[in-house]
């Protein structure tokens, strides 16, 4: 019998009051008589499934609706209509049970205690979590060695630089061994070593507890190096649900090909292939529609002195920005 | 580099075992915290009363709440002895008022000399632990967003402020006590004690309902914010007619029956004018039992109020700001 959905969304659609003044003083006297109410709808309508194990990256633009989708997820929101299944529970209920095995990091969530040292939070959430002491221990161990938190554990949490808090509320949040995690935007404000750090860390947890994995980041190198599925959201509508691979050959209709000749070839010889292309010389690099790659490669080895060529597919960064730029978004399959 | 890192953790291990009480915080014993699965061992320990007293503490999140909301009090030492000050302020104000209008009688308003010096001194004491509340943060962490680190942990919220009301309540009571003793020796007040068997009784079970109306009130009206970012002015004006009504200032009683039947309605004199009254031995016991009668409805009502509110509120909440 195969295990549930750790996430099970279905319909799932929020609209929020929105009041708005005109600017100025004479702005805010008006406001003060009427304002103007808006709805906007956030999430549309949205259906998804995630398996238990599963790293599932939730990508969109500003705005899209990814954060108020998570904020459903963890139960700070009611939806306005849809239904949600978190670890067979639902979130809005925060049953104990549930919110014991989840956990939502934040880059902007500040759970510290700002007065105090960050251990001081530490042992509180170890109560409020029940965690047992020799476990509260092992765990604190291993996140303060992956972190390198060590000589930050008896600063007072106001002291603490903004990636330094980061880290801290990374490793709050992770005591508790959650089996389902939520990252919005985990990275935002660490550094490039303290990023790939905690891209590894969140693969192992994934590989030894499998921990489930809902991500939202604008930093792509998060994307790719965890997620094996991306949701592309834009507007509050799902765009795509599928492999990272699949996204980039729905979404890029070419891919790139990177020559080195032996000696500097006629600019006006190479015109004939078409495409976009950048020339630093001897080395040459196409973007060639993926229907052509095969027999474009074959006359450029047949025809040309190559030394080396290489085929590529585009950064998901472009793709991405290539998605959201142009708004030309296939329906998903 | 590995026996670098191996020296660190056993640094990180002492910083956490680092004394018993911080050991006591997390579990409050040396075993797993998992009811299910206590052993023999764990039960023999169990029936010794440190073990179980620890235990309870250190398993109790409200105990540990409490206990981080002194350690931030004490870390805001400014702001601690600004708040203590303006009771100092209003508790030697209101003694020298109420010297001066006795003057040379040996009562006024019906109260004895020790009588109204006695419930000067006694309403500084209840201001502290009755109206000290740490609920005025709340309607700022709910407009703010922060509301939703709470929601987010199996916390229950309204025990998670009452615990951070009770670590207030503390600290207040403290000081107000320290404060109170000293200036009564220093002005040798000469201070009412009660001598019946019923004042015993009903005046802690008065202070008791007192603080719990306190706070149902003081958390409901926080939750306005849910529905207005705007609730600090109108919290303020509700604060000043709170204390007046309750009889912060001075004895209510010494209004006319029209406004004192007005006033016995509201649930505001149950905060400290029954209260004091109870102890001074004004009333007798018809009065008390009313009283917490009173007390006992309006605790009844407001939590009505407080639970819908919540519920609605949440269907509003739009954990802003995070």
């Amino acid at each position: 019998m195969s295990e549930p959905p750790a996430v099970v969304v279905q319909n799932l659609t929020k609209v929020y009051p929105v009041y708005e003044r005109s600017p100025g003083i004479l702005g805010a006297l008006r406001g003060l008589l009427h304002r103007k109410r808006r709805d906007v709808v956030a999430v549309r309508d949205l259906s998804f499934h995630i398996a238990p194990g599963e790293m599932v990256a939730f990508l969109g633009p500003n705005g899209a609706g990814k954060t108020t989708t998570l904020k459903m997820l963890s139960g700070l929101l009611h939806p306005t209509a849809g239904d949600v299944q978190v670890l067979q529970c639902i979130p809005w209920k925060r049953q104990a049970e549930f919110l014991k095995r989840f956990s939502f990091v934040m880059g902007q969530r500040r759970q510290l205690w700002w007065e105090l040292p960050a251990l001081d939070t530490f042992r509180l959430n170890a109560s409020i979590y029940g965690i047992p002491r020799v476990r509260f221990q092992r765990t604190l161990e291993e996140l303060v060695s992956l972190l390198e938190l060590q000589p930050l554990l008896p600063v007072p949490v106001r002291h603490l630089s903004l990636g330094q808090r980061m880290k801290m509320e990374l490793a709050c949040s992770l005591l508790h061994e959650p089996e389902l995690l939520l990252l919005d935007e985990p990275t935002l404000g660490l550094d490039v070593l303290m990023q790939r750090s905690l891209r590894d860390f969140v693969k192992r947890l994934n590989r030894e507890r499998g921990t489930t994995v809902l991500l939202t980041s604008h930093n792509m190198n998060d994307v790719e190096s965890v997620c094996a599925r991306v949701l592309l959201i834009d507007t509050g509508r799902l765009l795509f649900d599928g492999p990272v691979d699949q996204l980039i050959v729905q979404f890029a209709p070419s891919k790139r090909v990177r020559v080195d000749f032996r000696e500097p070839v006629s600019p006006d010889r190479l015109a004939a292939f078409g495409g976009s292309w950048q020339d630093d010389g001897t080395a040459v690099e196409f973007e060639i529609e993926r229907e052509r790659v095969s027999a474009a490669a074959a006359q450029l080895l047949h025809d040309f002195p190559v030394v080396d060529l290489s085929i590529e597919e585009p950064p998901l960064d472009d793709v991405i920005h290539q998605i959201f730029r142009w708004q030309k978004p296939r329906p998903t399959a | 580099m590995a026996e670098a890192q191996a020296h660190g953790l056993k640094n990180l291990s002492s910083i956490i075992a680092r004394g018993p009480r911080a050991t006591h915080n997390l579990t409050g014993a040396e075993e797993t915290g998992n009811d299910r699965s206590v052993g023999r061992r764990d039960l023999f320990a169990l029936t010794t009363t440190r073990h179980f007293v620890n235990r309870m503490i250190g398993r109790s999140k409200y105990v540990a709440v409490v206990k981080i909301a002194w350690q931030r009090e004490l870390e805001e030492r400014l702001s601690f002895i600004l708040s203590r000050s303006r009771g100092l302020a209003v508790l030697f104000s209101l003694y020298f008022l109420w010297s001066a209008l006795l003057g040379s009688q040996a009562s006024v308003f019906q109260y004895s000399r020790r009588q109204i010096l006695t419930y000067v001194l006694g309403m500084s004491i209840l201001r502290a632990l009755v109206l000290g509340s740490a609920t005025d943060n709340l309607p700022s962490e709910i407009v703010h967003g922060q509301l939703s680190d709470l929601l987010l942990r199996p916390i229950r919220p309204i025990g998670y402020w009452a615990a951070r009301d009770v670590a207030v309540k503390g600290l207040q009571l403290g000081s107000a006590v320290v404060e109170v003793a000293v200036f009564a020796l220093a002005a040798s007040t000469p201070l009412y004690l009660p001598d019946r068997l019923l004042t015993v009784v009903a005046f802690p079970a008065s202070l008791a309902g007192a603080i719990v109306l306190s706070f149902v009130m003081s958390y409901g009206l926080g939750l306005a914010a849910f529905w207005t970012s705007q609730s600090g002015g109108p919290r303020f004006c509700f604060e000043l007619v709170l204390e007046f009504c309750a009889g912060a200032y001075f004895p209510i009683d010494v209004l006319s029956s029209g406004w004192q039947a007005f006033f016995s309605v509201l649930p505001f004199p149950y905060l400290i004018f029954y209260p004091l009254n109870i102890y001074l031995e004004r009333v007798g016991p018809a009065v008390i039992a009313r009283a917490l009668c009173m007390q006992a409805i309006w605790i009844g009502v407001l939590w009505i109020v407080v639970n819908v509110a919540w519920r609605r509120g949440m269907r509003t909440y739009a954990a802003e700001g995070v």
